[in-house]
């Protein structure tokens, strides 16, 4: 068996923070990440140089910036496995993914999850159309492949997020037609003394507005698309105006020609890992939904599991860099690599920093909630479940005839029967199930995810090209002379 | 809110859920209690119907035998099975219990969804396969005819005649073992029809609610406990799988049922490839009516432990993928594992106990559940309502353990 003492999933802001961390103690850590590169969806670097499309970049990602050279600084230390998916964990800690080299397993003494957040993204009619994606979409398109999706571009939903893309799309040269943003303009002035807990933060977005504004991007507040138009690929979009629950009226709907029609409304926290390894789990709306349970260390109800950043609960970038510290200090002193005297002076001071941006966020995310008159954008017709192409009159159907639980609901029809396990529909319909019966969402129940979580073939698995029992031992620690190097 | 019904029953997977509803077709007022518990065995079926292949060790019972002759030799046991090729022959008794419920799926099917308007998946293909590698199987297929000489239709083909029926076979092999009219079901829209049907002729069904233990008053089972809350009924039937040991440990009975994981693997969908459900010392694989092949199946004494293993993918993988080469370039869609409710004899547990009255056992289906369910409804239900039963129900009694059992007996030992 491969012994790991520290395995890391996920490369993004809390994973490199929590590998940078560990290495500074002395820890050797092994770093999996799905990308080429380090830096997951939001600090996500250019496939080469060249490709930067930045040379006319305004926003200078000084945290990112800073974030990967650190990782940089200790890659002779980290075991770093890019192009890998982590595909399941089994009992003891046990890390299956597959890569270049095929298939490996890792049992790793302790197992952070670091493996963010993934787009919501609520069906409404034409949204299956070519042209249609999600801004995470649009932007790793741009970043990654330095490729403009369209020529001109709706971005569309809730969030702070869209005004990034916004920007990175107007800045490849894509004309943005608009910004559709769901919450009112006066949801911003109420929850405004909210915002003002981390100035610094405040400043940062009041920045991203005014870029918008000298871009002449239309900020349209308190709208919503409720509709893509096109025969073969999105040829324009619908808005209009919708109230406090994100009902939109029709009668007031407009029509706007686009190529490129991104939408989507936050964030869901990836939680499948956590569920594989047996943590327990808790529904907290404000977070994105189901989150494993953690303590103030980030430790959750299993030995050894620890997870940071959106994976635990969506609340950006920052919040999940200083997370993934904490997590690689916890770790350290339980590795007995830092005393637990340091460790606690260490963790006052990031959890007064973690308490300040928790307060901004909560701020924020009353301007942004996810509303509840999304799930009636969805007609018959329209497809809910792409994998199994379940329209929303089938799915309608099968929780008036009793699945009005996640799994009897997947019994009856299928969703989330498909390749995709219910990533894509199931936060939506869940919410659809919880308005229609009556119920909260949590009482819908969550979607019980099972390897392999990323697709893999039954060639993979074969004992002849698969390096499962060949690979041996890595040292786990390092001695403290080379330690002090990188700070 | 459960009211006092006629009849509780206890666990909502296909057995519990078939018995609620022959009750409530015969007008019995039911409570159905389901609490969904990971490793369900349903939920992890193949969903085949093979009477006779599983009683004579073809179906998933290749694996089985397999397993506890390999356990044996490890246990350096004097007694180990000399025939390691998997011809192991349940009791004549329940191979007709298997048959003749077998016989009752067309109808049930169209019943079913008349009712319903669940489509079960009831789906006659060509049969069931027992692929072939090696010279010394052939033995076996001589075996079988001496011990089934009137069982129609069983054929030994040659490698030809099987490529015939299933194109996508691998060229390694050298024969196959036709059983007709072995077919499938999908096991969970089968157990969601029963339970669908039974409230439709006027059972309830309480979900997530989890049954403590049993009532025993004297000799006489008066209902069960709920959340420190006593439920009275007029009798009680254990259909809780894997659990129901547990369940009948509350009213002091000893029942010898113990889980046997079983894990499986599912593919992505494809386009029809196979025409039979195919059976190998490896493997079985069935492609199910939304184009996934389904493969499996481990058979390990774990207790209760419902994670999956990369020995056990791997062993199904290769086993598949010999069969069938081109899976190899297939994608995988999931891997999980159930607990069969298995027995120390591999026969099922149905019907009243010496012990108590107003409980009856519908458990310890073990791999053969799915195919047993229609009789076993039917003779559980007639069981409660101290009718004549269609089938001779004394080789199922759990009276045929004697006062021995307690604790969880080794499987195979």
């Amino acid at each position: 068996m491969n012994r790991r003492q520290v395995v890391i999933v996920g490369a993004g802001p809390a994973g490199m923070a929590a590998a940078v961390t560990l290495c500074r103690e002395g820890v050797l850590p092994t770093v999996i990440d799905e990308n080429p590169q380090s830096g997951g969806q939001i600090y996500r670097q250019p496939r080469n140089a060249s490709q930067q499309s930045g040379s006319n970049e305004v926003l200078k990602d000084t945290r990112g910036n800073q974030l990967h050279r650190q990782f940089q600084q200790c890659r002779e230390q980290i075991e770093h496995l890019s192009d890998n998916t982590v595909w399941g964990i089994y009992s003891h800690r046990q890390v299956a993914c597959n890569g270049p080299d095929g298939c490996q397993m890792f049992a790793a003494d302790h197992l952070l999850l670091a493996t963010g957040a993934y787009e919501y993204v609520c069906p409404f009619p034409g949204w299956t159309l070519p042209g249609v994606m999600t801004p995470g979409a649009a932007q790793s398109v741009v970043k990654s492949h330095g490729v403009r999706p369209g020529k001109t571009a709706i971005v569309a939903g809730t969030g702070p997020f869209l005004l990034v893309v916004a920007l990175q799309l107007h800045n490849a040269g894509v004309k943005v037609a608009a910004i559709v943003e769901t919450a009112r303009r006066r949801d911003l002035w109420r929850h405004c003394p909210g915002l003002f807990w981390d100035l610094a933060m405040f400043a940062e977005g009041a920045g991203y507005m005014r870029r918008i504004r000298q871009a002449g991007i239309p900020m349209m507040w308190g709208q919503v698309v409720t509709c893509a138009e096109g025969n073969d690929a999105v040829a324009a979009a619908v808005v209009a105006p919708c109230n406090e629950e994100g009902v939109a009226d029709p009668g007031q709907a407009r029509t706007i020609p686009v190529d490129t029609l991104c939408v989507a409304y936050g964030f869901v926290p990836r939680f499948e890992l956590a569920q594989l390894a047996g943590c327990e789990m808790e529904y907290r709306e404000a977070m994105g939904g189901w989150i494993p349970k953690m303590d103030s260390h980030l430790a959750t109800s299993i030995p050894g599991v620890w997870v940071a950043g959106d994976g635990g609960g969506v609340a950006g970038a920052i919040v999940a860099q200083l997370e993934g510290t904490l997590a690689g200090l916890a770790i350290a002193n339980s590795l007995g690599r830092l005393d637990t005297a340091t460790f606690q002076n260490r963790y006052r001071k990031l959890s007064r920093q973690l308490a300040k941006m928790h307060r901004f966020r909560e701020a924020l995310d009353r301007v942004y909630q996810v509303r509840e008159g999304l799930t009636k954008l969805a007609t018959e017709n329209t497809i809910v479940c792409r994998c199994e192409e379940l329209s929303c009159a089938e799915v309608d159907a099968g929780i008036e005839s009793g699945g009005t639980r996640s799994r009897t609901l997947k019994v009856m029809t299928r969703l989330g029967m498909g390749p995709c396990q219910g990533r894509m529909c199931w936060p939506a319909m869940a919410r659809r199930i919880a308005r229609k019966t009556h119920q909260r969402v949590e009482e819908v129940g969550q979607f019980s995810f099972r390897p392999p979580t990323q697709p893999i073939c039954l060639g993979d698995l074969l004992a002849d090209n698969q390096t499962l029992s060949q690979l041996t031992d890595r040292p786990t620690v390092i001695e403290k002379s080379v330690k002090n190097q990188t700070l | 809110m459960i009211g006092s019904p006629d009849v509780i029953i206890v666990g909502g997977g296909v057995i519990g859920c078939g018995v609620a509803y022959e009750l409530a077709k015969r007008s019995v007022q039911v409570a159905l209690i389901d609490k969904t518990l990971p490793g369900r065995a349903t939920s992890a079926s193949a969903g085949g119907l093979w009477p006779v292949g599983e009683s004579v060790g073809l179906g998933c019972g290749v694996i089985y035998h397999n397993t506890m002759a390999a356990q044996h030799e490890s246990d350096k046991n004097e007694n180990a099975v000399e025939n390691v090729s998997g011809l192991v022959i349940l009791p004549e008794i329940f191979r007709k219990f298997l048959q003749n419920s077998n016989r009752l799926f067309p109808e049930l099917s169209q019943e079913l969804f008349e009712l319903t308007g669940v489509d079960i998946e009831y789906e006659p293909g060509a049969g069931l396969l027992y692929l072939i590698y090696q010279e010394q199987d052939f033995k076996l297929t001589d075996q079988l005819k001496q011990l089934l000489p009137n069982m129609d239709g069983l054929t030994v083909l040659s490698p030809e005649e099987t490529w015939k029926i299933e194109p996508h076979l691998t060229r390694d092999l050298i024969g196959a073992v036709l059983l007709p009219g072995e077919y499938q079901v999908n096991p969970m829209l089968l157990a969601e029809a029963f339970k669908r049907g039974a409230i439709e002729l006027g059972a309830t069904c309480h979900h997530d609610v989890h049954v403590d233990g049993l009532e025993r008053r004297g000799d006489r089972v008066t209902g069960v406990n709920i959340d420190g809350q006593q439920v009275f009924c007029g009798a009680v039937v254990n259909a809780a799988g894997c659990w129901s040991a547990r369940l009948a440990a509350t009213a002091e009975l000893s029942l010898p049922v113990f889980p046997v994981r079983g894990q499986i693997v599912l593919t992505e969908s494809l386009p029809h490839t196979l025409n039979a459900c195919l059976s190998t010392n490896g493997c079985y694989l069935v492609q199910k009516a939304h184009g996934e092949v389904l493969i499996g199946s481990t058979t390990e004494n774990v207790g209760f432990d419902t994670s999956v293993t990369v020995e056990a993918m791997q062993s199904l993988v290769e086993g598949s993928v010999r069969a069938v080469p081109l899976l190899k370039h297939v994608g995988i869609k999931r891997i999980w594992s159930g607990l069969r409710p298995g027995t120390p004899d591999e026969l099922p547990v149905l019907g009243p106990v010496d012990e108590v009255s107003g409980y009856f056992n519908a458990t310890g289906g073990f791999r053969t559940g799915i195919v047993a369910s229609p009789l076993t409804a039917r003779v559980v239900a007639q069981c409660v309502l101290s009718e004549e039963t269609e089938f001779e129900r004394t080789p199922f009694l759990a009276a045929r353990f004697g006062n021995q059992v307690g604790s969880p007996i080794q499987p195979g030992k």
